[in-house]
């Protein structure tokens, strides 16, 4: 049996390590709280966008669009597709990375299954270190998106990937993110950014004085259509990392309450094992004595 | 008329105003109530939104602004309260 010095320093050790993933647990929910705000608040925008660019479309207006330009029917080999994969830079999230990073693999094997050449770009340090590691080369990266998303980050990043679309030297853009259901539903998610998917029609056309015309404002707002959406998974992504954070914290502020409570029972045990033997060493030393 | 401002980030504005004065692409407008639907790309400039006694001022840049029957909804790329 473990000595009860021993067992005592263990216990202490666990209780540390619970003290920090509670402090961890705490900082992570009162940090998702406001995270969660920012996916609520982005809502109005990026609804009334598709509701506008859902009006204004039509499949004529489409040719003359390089960013509504759907690829032409056949094999899509030789296709060149950009993938953005958003992950956090930190752990101590269960499996959050490990899920979205699984995501894209998928993802890239199976448009290279197709025949398409696959660029890889990667924001959150943790996406950065595996796919090094896996020795894949990584188009671009970065690390200084923090809890705190804004609309110029998803510009900065989604900007060239628009320009090299427009240009034809990019055939799609895929972004791999967090989807935020909830605190506790984060499933990593696939989607489809370029070429733009045209939003619903609501079939409420209404009768618009259109200034300048119908193309020239679809001209400037699909633009910031894409910037939305990654703007979008941006902060659900941000949003998922704390939830699934807050998660694992929690679990293991629990299971460091168990193996205290587990240690605590054995040193009792340990204590009054070592009692019981001194007080009948005792009564042997008296036995002995009175001979 | 009722009347909101909503930026990439978050809604700015939302209630009932009398008038709003928006920097157009092409020069500012200015939105009464019973304006016919509409709809201009913003330009860069200030965004009034007049309120009985006062109002707010509102730098924008980019997006849209939209007049549907009684509402009027400015989308704008960038704003920042000034």
């Amino acid at each position: 049996m473990a000595k009860p010095r021993e067992l005592r320093r263990r216990i202490k050790s666990v209780q540390n390590t619970r003290k920090i993933t509670k402090t961890m647990e705490l900082v992570a929910t009162s940090k998702l709280k406001r995270a969660q705000d920012r996916v609520v608040t982005a809502r109005p925008y990026a609804a009334a966008l598709a509701e506008v660019i859902g009006d204004l479309y039509s499949p004529e207006l489409a040719e003359r669009f390089p960013l509504l330009r759907q690829p032409k029917d056949g094999s899509a080999s030789g296709r060149r597709v950009a993938l953005l994969l958003i992950t956090s830079n930190r752990g101590l999230c269960g499996a959050f990375n490990a899920n979205l990073i699984r995501e894209a693999r998928h993802r890239i094997d199976e448009l290279e299954g197709q025949g398409a050449t696959v660029g890889l770009h990667i924001v959150g340090k943790k996406g950065i270190t595996f796919f090094r590691f896996a020795k894949r080369p990584i188009a671009s990266q970065r690390t200084d998106i923090g809890d705190k998303p804004t609309a110029a980050h998803a510009a900065e990043l989604v900007g060239p990937l628009m320009a090299q679309f427009a240009a034809g030297a990019l055939d799609a853009v895929d972004v791999v993110f967090a989807q935020f259901r909830s605190a506790v539903s984060t499933p990593p998610t696939v989607l489809r950014i370029l070429p733009i998917a045209p939003p619903r029609v609501s079939g409420r056309s209404a009768n618009y004085i259109l200034k300048p015309s119908a193309e020239a404002i679809l001209e400037q707002l699909l633009p910031l259509y894409v910037r939305n959406q990654v703007y979008r998974a941006l902060v659900e992504t941000a949003a998922a990392f704390l939830g699934a954070q807050r998660t694992a914290m929690k679990n293991a502020t629990d299971n460091a309450g168990d193996i205290i409570e587990l240690l605590q029972r054995t040193y009792n045990r340990a204590r009054q094992a070592q009692i019981t033997q001194e007080i009948a060493e005792i009564v042997g030393g008296a036995e002995a004595l009175k001979g | 008329m009722h009347v909101t401002v909503i930026s990439p980030e978050r809604g700015v504005f939302d209630g009932a105003a009398d008038a709003v004065v928006a920097p157009a692409f092409d020069g500012q407008v200015g939105i009464l109530p019973g304006h016919a639907p509409f709809m201009t790309l913003l330009g860069k400039g200030v965004l009034t939104v007049r309120v009985a006694g006062g109002g707010d001022r509102f730098e924008v840049s980019g997006g849209f602004l939209q007049v549907v029957g009684d509402a009027v909804r400015i989308v704008a790329d960038q704003v920042q309260t000034s």
